[in-house]
């Protein structure tokens, strides 16, 4: 275990930083929340309706994960606020004991829902039957996700899409999401067992993302979010408000990229200053047939892999992969033979995709704290792509920002 | 092993039926390399090789899964990139064998393989002289001895079944089908015997052949019974009974006697358990574990009947949808010692059933498997004791006669292998409607049923339901806390 550089704690979390990269500004550090402690970099799988695509939580357990989400808008829906109420919270509802990360429902509900619409006092939605006019607020969301009991909780932010090119309405929704904030601490009834996170917000605008920043920091929340993102951006783009933001945030609090996934990203955003990353993909890509492996994705549907009798990725450690004491060495030839036929293929692929996501965060870390997070990098990107022409030029410019060239030899 | 080569049966009856028309019996099924199974019994019903919803680590923590049945029908689909079955090119276990190492079957479970799924579709083209119809994910195909004992002398199952010309229709067949079937399952099974030559090839190989048994009433059959007696008796290590009635006759074929019995009878219910068993069945096959997990209802039933208060009538099961369960800490069954049970409750159970999540299922089936590993295991010690059959007639006055039903949307809405489940009308029309001759390929069925899906429910591929149901009311939304009521409106 490395040593701790430095800590700041608040009343439900303490993060310790353990690691600065010397060349980009990545960091690995410990974060103590009210059900353990886990490592950043981090990345959260979904568990949306309070169970992850058919994993027992020891299955999910197994894959290292110790913090995953729910989604506040799933649960607000089913079981509901009523029953988690009575049931003691979501915890107890799907039978984990690590820690739980809820986002505050208000994106769901804006994209979801016809005819939602963002006033000051909330998101206005149209009850789906009998058309009655509903709202969700601020105060809503931060009661239902204190009755979920969520570890991290996340405030009500006014979500629009970055590429927007209404500038006053993003400015409009920037503001907005501080002034909630500024509710949602208000209303937030368990400071000490729950952490309440802020969301930066401001599109695509730099200013703006700085602005907000500002204003969140100000506001002395136990973690910050970036958020906004993954809304279909040019890459170049999200990377320079991801670098944008994390320069201007304190050290000592842990930054979450949200619904990021794909493991580029979540290496370069690394590399960038995040810390946590949340996205479905790895576990609805698997329902698809496809692997997640260190070089690439590989559909396993295609019929090539009928006949492959080797593992899902040579030399994996999860336990579909792994032959011997507790692993099942399962082939990819068995995996294409269910995969869209019977659900069990699903499950194998998501066990295998949610570890890799996990175990290339925890090689990540490791390269952190031994100070070789470069070298890391360009082993990475070497493995996806067998030739430098095909690196993406996203990466290749947000990686010199911070110091590292990719094409380099 | 060194019993089997002594040309010893892997079975042994530890406590045989009584003359007093009690047939139940005590045995112990020892198959090399595999779990000794102390009979009656079950085995599992798989899916494409798989028990339906649970990854093998699942099954090896949370079951005690001693055997399971495999189809060759869910392994031999046509492709165009592949001249053989990709089963048969999959590298063999230390023993030569291929399924196990193909599908992550734990290598201490028993694998039976047989032609067809249990229970198997109707496939329209119905069988001919040389040939069972079978219903592959890509179409209906005809699988003849040459091709069926290749197959078998290259997977290498633990147990066989040979071909039987079997019909899957509703209802009973003719008399003049009855007695083409019994006369071909004759030949068949003579055939096998001669392809796969029981000294060359099934006994250094460990394959064991348990001979069909014919779901027709023993006069049509007694000269079949006899043919096996006097010619493969001693090449046979079982049987499998398709219809557990005919074993009331089976004691005057002494050589038939003393093999195990695997019963391809699918029971409806614990009572049919309880029935078959009566009648001297081993090992059973239970395909209602897959349909009633996969309709959401959770088994309670226990061997002996637990005491009723009132001589009120319990159920034999418990469906999980109903709301009564929401906020129920309780276990789905009191006393239960599963992973479901002791580790979740209720009211998870009823949320994953309600949220269409996976996960409701999966544990679903680890929970029938408990109760139906209890079941057995009670009336192991009741056969001992001596109190099998008050005890069974307890159950039957106890107990409803039926298992309840689900009211929600289960995961298998169709598929190509649609399954029904017992005593439910069959999809398909019955077989022997169709001519001798027909190649068994109906276009339009076998079009229709290729890419269809087989754990086939919508949500189960795709995305997680995003929109409240549609008949939510804003009360509704607004009681159960997703939002509130405008105060203004």
């Amino acid at each position: 275990m490395a040593n701790v550089i430095a800590s700041q704690s608040s009343a439900a979390l303490t993060f310790d930083l353990v690691a600065r990269c010397s060349t980009t500004r990545a960091r690995a550090s410990i974060l103590t929340l009210p059900h353990g402690t886990v490592q950043l970099p981090i990345f959260m799988p979904v568990a949306t309706q309070a169970s992850l695509k058919g994993l027992t939580p020891e299955q999910l357990e197994e894959t290292g994960c110790r913090l995953c989400l729910n989604n506040t808008y799933h649960l607000g829906l089913k079981p509901g606020q009523d029953v988690l109420a009575a049931i003691g919270g979501a915890h107890k509802l799907q039978g984990w004991n690590h820690n739980i990360l809820t986002d505050s429902g208000g994106f769901q509900m804006v994209s979801l829902l016809s005819l939602a619409t963002v006033t000051e006092e909330g998101v206005r939605f149209l009850s789906p039957h009998d058309r009655t006019p509903m709202l969700l607020t601020p105060e809503h969301s931060i009661s239902l996700q204190n009755t979920i009991g969520s570890d991290i909780m996340m405030q009500l932010d006014d979500v629009i899409v970055t590429t927007s090119p209404d500038k006053a309405r993003m400015q409009e929704a920037m503001e907005r999401s501080v002034r909630w904030l500024d509710r949602c601490i208000a209303a937030h009834q368990n400071p000490t067992t729950q952490n309440l996170f802020c969301i930066i917000q401001g599109g695509l605008d730099l200013e703006m993302r700085r602005d907000c920043c500002r204003e969140m920091v100000a506001r002395d929340t136990p973690g910050i979010a970036i958020g906004g993102l993954s809304g279909g951006e040019a890459k170049a783009d999200f990377c320079r408000v991801v670098a944008t933001c994390t320069e201007l945030l304190p050290e000592l609090k842990p930054r979450y990229v949200m619904g990021i996934g794909y493991p580029e990203d979540l290496v370069v955003s690394v590399a960038l200053g995040a810390d946590m990353f949340d996205c479905v993909w790895p576990t609805r890509t698997a329902r698809f047939g496809n692997a997640i492996t260190k070089n690439g994705v590989l559909n396993i549907k295609n019929s090539k892999y009928a006949i492959d009798f080797g593992p899902i990725e040579e030399g994996c450690g999860c336990i579909c992969c792994r032959k011997g004491e507790g692993g099942i060495g399962v082939t990819r030839a068995f995996v294409h033979h269910n995969t869209s036929k019977e659900t069990v293929s699903a499950h194998l692929l998501s066990i295998h995709n949610v570890w890799y996501q996990l175990q290339l965060m925890r090689d990540v870390r490791t390269a952190i704290i031994d100070d070789r997070y470069p070298a890391f990098l360009r082993q990475f990107f070497a493995d996806i792509y067998p030739d430098k022409a095909q690196y993406p030029d996203w990466a290749v410019g947000a990686l010199q920002g911070v110091g590292v060239d990719l094409l380099a030899d | 092993m060194s019993g089997e080569m002594d040309g010893e049966l892997p079975f042994r009856v530890l406590k045989p039926a009584t003359s007093d028309g009690a047939l139940a019996r005590l045995g112990r099924l020892e198959l090399p390399g595999r779990k000794s199974l102390d009979t009656p019994n079950f085995f599992g019903v798989t899916s494409r090789g798989a028990i339906p919803h649970l990854t093998p680590d699942t099954i090896l923590k949370y079951t005690q899964t001693n055997g399971v049945y495999m189809a060759l029908e869910d392994f031999v689909e046509k492709s165009g990139k592949r001249a053989t079955p990709a089963l048969f090119t999959s590298p063999t276990d230390a023993d030569g064998r291929r399924l196990h190492s193909y599908t992550a079957t734990p290598s201490d479970v028993t694998i039976v393989l047989g032609p067809r799924r249990h229970p198997a579709v109707v496939s329209p083209g119905g069988n001919g002289a040389t040939y069972v119809s079978i219903c592959t994910s890509t179409g209906f195909q005809s699988l003849d001895m040459e091709r069926y004992c290749n197959s078998v002398a290259t997977v290498k199952p633990d147990v066989v079944i040979p071909l039987a010309d079997l019909t899957f229709g509703p209802g009973i067949s003719s008399a003049k089908r009855q007695r083409r079937m019994v006369e071909r399952t004759e030949e068949w099974v003579e055939a096998f015997f001669k392809t796969l030559d029981p000294q060359e090839v099934l006994k250094p190989a460990g394959i064991h052949a348990f001979a069909p048994l014919l779901p027709v009433e023993y006069p049509m059959q007694w000269e079949y019974l006899n043919r096996l007696s006097e010619d493969h008796a001693h090449h046979l290590s079982g049987l499998a009974v398709y219809d557990a009635n005919i074993l009331a006759d089976l004691q005057q074929h002494k050589p038939l006697v003393d093999l195990p019995r695997l019963s391809m009878d699918p029971p409806a219910s614990p009572h049919h358990i309880l029935r078959q068993v009566r009648m001297g069945v081993d090992v059973l096959t239970i395909p209602f574990l897959n349909s009633i997990s996969d309709q959401g209802i959770a088994l309670t039933f226990s061997f002996p009947p637990s005491q009723t208060e009132d001589g009120r009538i319990l159920p034999l099961g418990l469906n999980m949808w109903l709301k009564e369960h929401q906020v129920s800490l309780s276990p789905l069954v009191e006393g239960c010692s599963c992973y479901a049970c002791t580790k979740h409750h209720r009211a998870f159970l009823q949320h994953l059933l309600n949220a269409k999540e996976m996960l409701g299922w999966n544990l679903l089936q680890i929970h029938n498997l408990h109760v139906m590993t209890q079941f057995f295991e009670a009336i192991r010690v009741a056969i001992a004791d001596g109190s099998f059959e008050e005890k069974a007639r307890d159950f039957a006055r106890a107990y409803d006669p039926e298992l309840p039903l689900g009211t929600g949307e289960p995961p298998r809405s169709r598929g190509y292998h649609f399954k029904s489940i017992a005593n439910q009308p069959k999809i398909n029309e019955p077989p022997w409607q169709a001519l001798e001759g027909d190649k068994g390929e109906d276009q339009v069925l076998a079009g229709e049923i290729a890419g269809l899906v087989v754990t086939g429910h919508s949500a189960v591929g795709g995305e997680t339901p995003l929109v409240p149901d549609a008949d939510a009311d804003a009360a509704d939304l607004d009681q159960s806390g997703f939002a509130e009521v405008e105060k203004s409106a």
